[in-house]
């Protein structure tokens, strides 16, 4: 990758990984001009140092990190975020495209589900992690990754069938 | 499949918002603006690779370091040690200039262990009296080579018969 500047492979791997990770970003941030300019300072830089694009791992480490980061380099702006997850049934803008009302459904049982829970659940449902590379990404083990995998499926179950 | 497989495909048919136009120029232009970009603020963690990488530089550069120092003190150890331990030793002229297959003598020992006085008595064709003692003895003799610090030991008994001539009053 002598030039990644003129590579236009670039667009074909982003077109591919841009929907799961804005996504994943928006799980610190409530707005989706905000998600959208930390995925995009995450994959330039992923991008410029020539990391392998098959390591998404190391590529949903970034976008976690250039998350926190903006979160902490603005604190009016944590606390903001703050009082959107404490109120995480009323979502500033929607993170999926919704159909219909089913969908609207699990959208809304997706937000309320804990964030650790949720952050696991986004990597493997809309990004397809493996548990290995969601553990790598949140350093974390495989087993804490795959318990709260279950834990998220379970409760959005009890919240979407309740019996 | 699992309790949740059917929870799971529905969960896939709910697509994620897909990226605005914008925002894929602005990645190439973020892209194409390299030396701008090297501006940023370095928040990116580190992939493992490049801290192993590091570490393992690090790791091998110290090895290295003290491969030289044991290689420098092994080099000068002949040049310096042997006129050294000359000098030192007060090895005798003859040890130096020795083969190294030649023993030299390095002690003898005479132990007596029994001294038996067995009389007097006139020797044949002697008018004068002699005393005669016997004694048993062992001696041990040793010698070494020097240029190999081999020793060299023999032991054996001996008997010695002395006949003191006794004065008369």
């Amino acid at each position: 990758m002598d030039n990644v500047a003129i590579h236009e492979s670039w667009k074909t791997s982003f077109s591919e990984l841009a929907p799961g990770l804005l996504l994943f970003a928006r799980q610190w941030v409530r707005s989706g001009a905000d998600a959208e300019d930390i995925v995009q300072e995450a994959f330039v830089k992923f991008w410029r140092r020539n990391h392998n694009i098959d390591n998404r791992a190391l590529l949903y480490a970034t976008v976690r990190s250039i998350a926190l980061d903006l979160i902490r380099r603005d604190s009016r702006r944590a606390r903001r975020e703050a009082e959107a997850y404490s109120e995480a049934d009323q979502a500033v803008e929607p993170q999926f495209e919704i159909a219909n009302e089913s969908q609207r459904l699990v959208g809304n049982a997706v937000d309320r589900l804990p964030h650790e829970q949720r952050e696991v659940l986004v990597m493997k449902i809309w990004n397809d992690l493996t548990f290995a590379e969601i553990a790598e990404a949140l350093g974390i083990s495989q087993n804490t990754a795959a318990s709260r995998y279950r834990y998220a499926l379970a409760a959005l179950k009890k919240d979407l069938r309740p019996q | 499949m699992n309790d949740f497989s059917e929870l799971e495909n529905e969960l896939k048919n709910v697509r994620p918002l897909p990226p605005s136009a914008k925002l894929f120029t602005r990645v190439e232009q973020g892209l194409a603006n390299v030396a701008g970009a090297d501006a940023l603020p370095d928040k990116v963690i580190r992939p493992d690779r490049f801290r192993i990488n590091w570490l393992s530089m690090g790791i091998a550069l110290g090895a290295a370091a003290v491969l030289l120092i044991f290689a420098h003190i092994d080099l000068k150890h002949p040049a310096k040690s042997v006129p050294a331990v000359v000098s030192i030793t007060p090895a005798p002229s003859v040890a130096s200039i020795a083969p190294t297959s030649q023993f030299i003598p390095a002690g003898a020992t005479q132990v007596v262990y029994n001294m038996r006085d067995e009389g007097l008595l006139f020797p044949s064709g002697s008018a004068q009296p002699v005393r005669r003692w016997r004694s048993q003895t062992r001696e041990t003799l040793q010698w070494r080579n020097p240029a190999t610090g081999a020793s060299l030991r023999v032991s054996y008994p001996s008997e010695q018969v002395e006949l003191i001539p006794v004065s008369g009053q």
